[in-house]
């Protein structure tokens, strides 16, 4: 168990270097690869008064003169050992691990993320604990009165739902809801929930309706599939053949059988939506991690950028061990593996 | 149980459970499994029906020129006659007429159902050739992985596992936003569309890749493979031979239900703004324009709609073929 | 949803002088009215709700991040207009609407700057009794400090660079951080604790403007922290910070160490300001109009789904001031391009652009602005009213005239070119959209190329090679002075001497000798009427040579905060003047 753990571990560490090695070549070989020089890459990091010195210096503080391999290692040795950071009338150390400082406002990157967090935070657990308890009751309902009018309208709505693309259902939501009947909050009114938690409940409803009903529809597609596909199966019968009461198989049987699958994709799932709801951010202007990372992009700030998709990619890794691991409680078969 | 693509992060609709292992068809008297399936699919109306509407979308996306020549007006012309050029709104609230079906955008004028009938060319397009290339991906090296097993199968897992737990859209905004105008020969909206059919392609091949390897590995230790195998078969001929008839249904099936979600990604980087340039129409690019006008409804609501259609259409008929080409799954 | 057209004043920090109320929707250019009536324009050139009343807080909110709170750095008209509250700069412009707002006065210094020697050397006293906020007195070491840090643009890239430029440095001076040690007083000496002395390369009688850029604001050397002192500004102002998380919001409190007796403009009504950073656009307009908000500080006006609730509706249409904003917004038509280098194919696309559909692009009269005909706003001195190109009565464009310049210049058919824009940016967007279709009529065909906005001058609409080689025969552009007159607003789009081959100018398409030495002979001339006409007539020689198309003379649509008072618009600053509001 231990070395599984590790092994993990280090397969996730190897991971996330892939990531940050991708990324990194996105943004220095693909613009050098059409001409870009240091000079060109530094000018977006000045303001419109900058003369060609300006330009040198802000290329060579930013480290473009050097190969990329070499910046490459100065931002990884950030983040295991820290950095310095010359501010002008001193230094400053940016304790490990530092994700180094943005290009374009020169703050720290790593305090940025732990700040936008709890926004992405809030958006997921909230939209995750409705979509589980409405995905899964609708599914479990579906599967046990299959065939029935009720199943057929709620495969119908899970149906529409899952065709539904969320800067539309969110779009649409705003209008109606926020726009024309008064009843949420407009785009973009995010209050911390230890500044007010009745605003904070407030500004994310609709947020979390939308993004819940999306998952909500593929959640009960798959709870009816797999409960459909247990209650089928031989001990199911067998359990039924005992004698014990119908509630007992459908729920002792069934549902545990069918949910273990489901476990998997939740843990992808809300690890994925932990490093940025983009889509869901972007049309509520939350700002969380996945606002960040598309506002990092379009500044051209990479190490904005580096940060948050280490960060996502660190929970994806994260929350699928975490899965791998309960796994192994739930079902004991996986620890032999 | 398989994950979708996770392309959209946040709202990847993942296709229903692909009933791992089993094996489609056992073929009895004479009719090809292909015949059963299409019997079984023309009994199932709703998947018809999606059927259907797949195909009407194709012929408007085809004939869409034709179309737009009867009921509309060219899709990137201006209108401002028709605008208020105080609030930026169409004159009346939405213009809709006899001559604007679906009414007209605010401040531009042009007309929304051309340009809906347009952005259908570049959903559907974008959708196919990327659905066709991660299909290339996917086949080739989940069969590889499956076959060979050992360090190979190892190595191109791994290669999965790091594509699921890629944050996909930030990192294909980050790539859009660094192409270029011009590029590997190629320029304009030419280079955009290769551009989208490759990102959406290359990071969705994980999805057919795993299904594939899957069902590459039990049909491996299956009787007539190895009494091909017994009997001297190698293997490349084991291959095309022996397995690949075997995954054309499962990778049918896939690829089918693979459409949609990658329309909708196509839809959700150009809302993000790295599809296809203006003044080119693509659906996701109008909602996005549509955002900045957000109390005005029926620049949103057409757009929008294509997509549902779309998506709903593709991911009914998919349903059902998959319910005709696995029996088991039916139920 | 993606507000990022907040953002486009980056390159555009637009200081106005001039007549507001020349440009339309204004009335007259009274400046010494008042009014508390609710309607449209009130207080545009007139004072809004005039009251002495003290206490309450003012809430502002910013759609965007605060480009810097460091005076040395800060380079946008908003945080101009705001710094006022926390900082003292030398000069500063009068607080009064109308005419008077475009006004240099005495804020820091006792007076005007002197000059004995035509304007080679300046020298300004300093007030007496002026505090910082922790009560150490205002001494010339710390504004001399303050703007030699300025000059550091390793620390502080994204600021003014006129001090360096015109300022006798000693050679390789790189600000007090890394030139340390090294004697200024060739450059900026105090004889004496309130006097500081200004020494130029070069005689510029325009100095005075200089002087009041927030560079100027005093900077305690003890207290100063490079890149970090932004976190925590000292004031000289009757408000100092109290709260500041970057990036999010901040709160200014009274100044103890202010005193009234030393200040001639503030009033100081207001008992705090709270400031909420990155707050989505349509959220801001929601919020002002209900009144939860008092104003959006960036002060470029509603966004377009809040328009036309706005418009539509004659009491939120009451609510709310049309400011001009001395900001041009045109195209480049760039003679490095074929066809473009012959005149008549230049003229062509002047005669054949539909004005109504670029204003459209921007918004329209009330949200975009005047449909321009010329490269001087109205608001600038030396601006001279004229129309070379004629577009017909409804102003869609003159397609006759279109197809015989176009004859002319050998191409009866029309051409093809390539049209840049910045991909970030809708109304640029949706100019190089209208451009498209308005030209086409007479065969001119555009295809268009977004390109990024922090590349677009470095790499590509201002990289002339990169120009030429890609047929970028438009390139849509935009432009506002840091301070008024036809130096601050001309020298850098239409001098051919600013365009670099390696990328970087703002001038895109201008290039003709005789306007670069007409440039000079206005630069050089005191007499101030006889240097304004030569504007005009710089201004008209680039109208005949062709080279820009004008779109629109930018005027914002403010929402006037409905429970402020004093509320009026400072045409220096083309929005609300911050240091006059009080709270109802």
């Amino acid at each position: 168990m231990i070395t599984y753990i590790i092994r993990r571990l280090l397969a996730a560490v190897v991971l996330l270097f892939i990531v940050s090695a991708a990324v990194f070549a996105i943004f220095y070989l693909v613009p050098r690869l059409v001409g870009a020089t240091p000079e060109t890459l530094a000018t977006r990091y000045v303001g419109r008064a900058a003369t060609p010195e300006t330009v040198n210096l802000i290329a060579h503080k930013l480290g473009f003169y050097d190969p990329i391999w070499v910046q490459y290692g100065r931002w990884v040795k950030g983040i295991f050992f820290g950095a310095e950071y010359d501010y002008g009338s001193g230094t400053e150390h940016c304790p490990a691990p530092c994700f180094g400082y943005s290009f374009i406002t020169r703050q720290p990157v790593w305090p940025d993320l732990l700040d936008r967090l709890p926004v992405t935070l809030s958006l997921a657990v909230g939209a995750a604990v409705l979509w589980v308890f409405f995905g899964v009751s609708t599914g479990v309902v579906s599967a046990l009165r299959r065939g029935s009018l009720l199943d057929r309208t709620a495969m119908g709505v899970s149906l529409a739902g899952v065709s539904l693309p969320i800067f539309f259902t969110g779009l649409v939501g705003l209008l109606v809801f926020s726009y024309k009947l008064g009843w949420t909050a407009p785009g973009g009114s995010y209050t911390p929930f230890t500044e007010n938690p009745a605003d904070w409940f407030y500004a994310l409803l609709l947020p979390w309706i939308v993004l819940a009903f999306q998952f909500s529809a593929q959640y009960a597609r798959l709870t009816r599939a797999g409960m459909l596909e247990t209650l089928g199966e031989d001990y199911i019968r067998t359990a039924r053949a005992k004698g014990l009461p119908e509630r007992s198989v459908n729920v002792q049987h069934g549902l545990r059988a069918a949910l273990t699958p489901l476990l998997t994709i939740f843990g992808l799932d809300f690890g994925l939506l932990l490093g940025g709801a983009v889509l869901t951010e972007q049309v509520f202007s939350l700002p969380g991690l996945g606002k960040y990372a598309v506002d990092a992009i379009t500044n051209n700030d990479l190490p904005k950028v580096l940060g948050v998709t280490m960060m996502a990619a660190a929970f994806v890794v994260v929350a699928n061990l975490i899965v791998d691991l309960l796994y192994a409680v739930v079902d004991p078969r996986v620890r032999i593996s | 149980m398989v994950v979708g693509p996770g392309t959209v992060s946040d709202q990847a609709p993942v296709a229903p459970d692909p009933a791992e292992g089993s094996v489609p068809g056992k073929a009895i008297e004479g009719r090809s499994l292909g015949r059963i399936a299409w019997t079984r699919l023309k009994r199932d109306k709703v998947a018809m029906a999606g059927g259907y509407v797949v195909v009407f979308l194709i012929l408007v996306a085809v004939f869409a020129p034709l179309i737009v020549k009867f009921l509309g007006d060219p899709p990137n012309e201006f209108h401002q006659n028709l605008i208020d050029v105080n609030t930026l709104a169409p004159k009346g609230g939405t213009g809709i007429s006899g001559d604007h079906l679906f009414g007209v955008e605010p401040q531009n004028g042009r007309d929304i159902f051309s340009r809906v009938v347009y952005g259908a060319r570049i959903s559907l397009l974008i959708a196919f050739l990327a659905t066709g290339l991660s299909v290339v991906i996917g086949a080739t090296l989940g069969v590889v992985a499956g076959f060979f097993g050992g360090w190979v199968d190892a190595l191109i897992s791994r290669a999965m596992d790091v594509f699921l737990a890629f944050p996909l859209l930030v990192f294909s905004i980050a790539l859009a936003g660094v192409i270029p105008d011009t590029a590997f020969g190629l320029s304009g909206d030419a280079l955009r569309i290769a551009m989208l059919i490759f990102i959406i392609g290359f990071f969705s091949w994980p999805y057919i890749g795993r299904i594939v390897r899957g069902q590459t590995l039990s049909l491996r230790e299956r009787e007539f493979v190895d009494a091909a195998r017994s009997l001297g078969a190698r293997g490349p001929y084991i291959i095309f031979k022996e397995l690949l008839p075997n995954l054309v249904a499962p990778i049918l099936i896939y690829a089918t239900l693979l459409i949609p979600t990658n329309i909708l990604f196509e839809a959700a980087l150009s809302f993000l703004g790295v599809g296809v340039r203006p003044p080119t129409a693509s659906w996701g690019g109008m909602l996005s324009d549509a955002a900045r006008f957000y109390t005005i409804w029926h620049f949103m609501f057409f757009p929008g709609m294509a997509i549902f259609i779309t998506v709903l259409a593709f991911n009914l008929f998919g349903d059902g073929l998959r319910d005709a080409l696995d029996p088991k799954g039916r139920r | 949803m993606i507000q990022r057209t907040r953002v486009l004043v980056a390159a555009t920090a637009a200081l106005a002088l001039g007549l507001t109320a020349a440009c339309g929707g204004g009335k007259d250019d009274s400046s010494s009215g008042s009014s508390s009536k609710a309607e449209f324009n009130a207080a545009l050139d007139k004072v809004f709700n005039p009251s002495e009343k003290k206490g309450g807080t003012i809430r502002l909110a910013n759609s965007g991040d605060w480009d810097t709170l460091d005076p040395g750095e800060t380079y946008y008209g908003y945080s101009w207009d705001f710094l006022r509250l926390y900082g003292r700069s030398l000069l500063t412009f009068k607080a009064s609407p109308g005419a008077a707002g475009n006004e240099l006065t005495p804020d820091l210094a006792e007076g005007l700057g002197e000059t004995n020697d035509n304007g080679k050397t300046w020298t300004y006293k300093i007030r007496k009794g002026v505090k910082f906020e922790d009560g150490t007195e205002v001494k010339a070491a710390d504004v001399k400090y303050a703007v030699l840090r300025s000059i550091d643009k390793e620390t502080f890239p994204n600021g003014p660079a006129y001090f360096e430029q015109f300022l006798n440095l000693p050679a390789g001076y790189k600000g007090p951080y890394k030139s340390k040690d090294v004697n200024t007083d060739q450059a900026i000496s105090t004889p004496d604790d309130s006097t500081i002395v200004f020494h130029l390369k070069q005689a510029f009688g325009g100095f005075d403007y200089m002087a009041a850029l927030p560079q100027t604001v005093p900077v305690p050397q003890a207290k100063d922290t490079g890149a970090k002192y932004k976190e925590h500004v000292i004031s000289t102002g009757p408000y100092m910070f109290d709260q500041n998380n970057l990036g999010k919001n901040f709160t200014l409190k009274r100044n103890p160490n202010w005193d009234q007796a030393t200040d001639p403009f503030r009033k100081a009504l207001p008992d705090s300001f709270e400031v909420s950073l990155n707050v989505n656009a349509d959220d801001i307009d929601n919020r002002l109009l209900s009144g939860d908000l008092d104003i959006d500080v960036v002060g470029t006006g509603v966004q377009p789904a809040t328009l036309g609730r706005v418009v539509g509706d004659p009491t939120a249409k009451a609510g709310t001031d049309n400011a001009s904003q001395s900001r041009l917004w045109y195209t480049s038509i760039v003679g490095t391009v074929k066809p473009l280098d012959n005149l008549d194919c230049r003229k062509a696309i002047q005669y054949a652009a539909d004005r109504t559909g670029y204003q459209t692009a921007y918004g329209g009269p009330l949200a975009g602005g005047d449909i321009a005909t010329t490269v001087l706003p109205p608001t600038i001195p030396g601006y001279q009213k004229f129309d070379l190109y004629p577009a017909g009565p409804d102003n869609t464009g003159d397609l006759t005239k279109a197809k015989e310049a176009l004859a002319a210049c050998g191409q009866p058919n029309g051409f093809s070119t390539n049209i840049a824009y910045r991909a970030e940016r809708p109304k640029e967007k949706a100019t190089a959209e209208s451009l498209q279709q308005s030209l086409a009529r007479v065969g001119i065909k555009l295809t268009l190329k977004p390109f990024p906005q922090g590349d677009y001058f470095s790499q590509y609409a201002g990289n002339p090679p990169y120009v030429k080689a890609n047929n970028l025969g438009l390139t849509v552009n935009g432009w506002g002075a840091d301070w008024n007159d036809g130096f601050g607003f001309l020298s850098q789009i239409v001098d051919s001497r600013v365009i670099r081959e390696t990328g970087g100018s703002s001038n895109t398409s201008v290039r003709d000798p005789e306007i670069d030495k007409m440039l000079d002979a206005a630069v050089s001339n005191t007499d101030v009427k006889a240097r304004e006409a030569q504007w005009g007539a710089i201004d008209k020689k680039v109208m005949e040579d062709a080279f820009i198309l004008p779109g629109v003379y930018s005027k914002a649509l403010l929402i006037r905060p409905k429970k402020l008072t004093n509320v009026y618009v400072n045409p220096a600053y083309a929005m609300y003047d911050y240091v006059a509001l009080g709270v109802a």
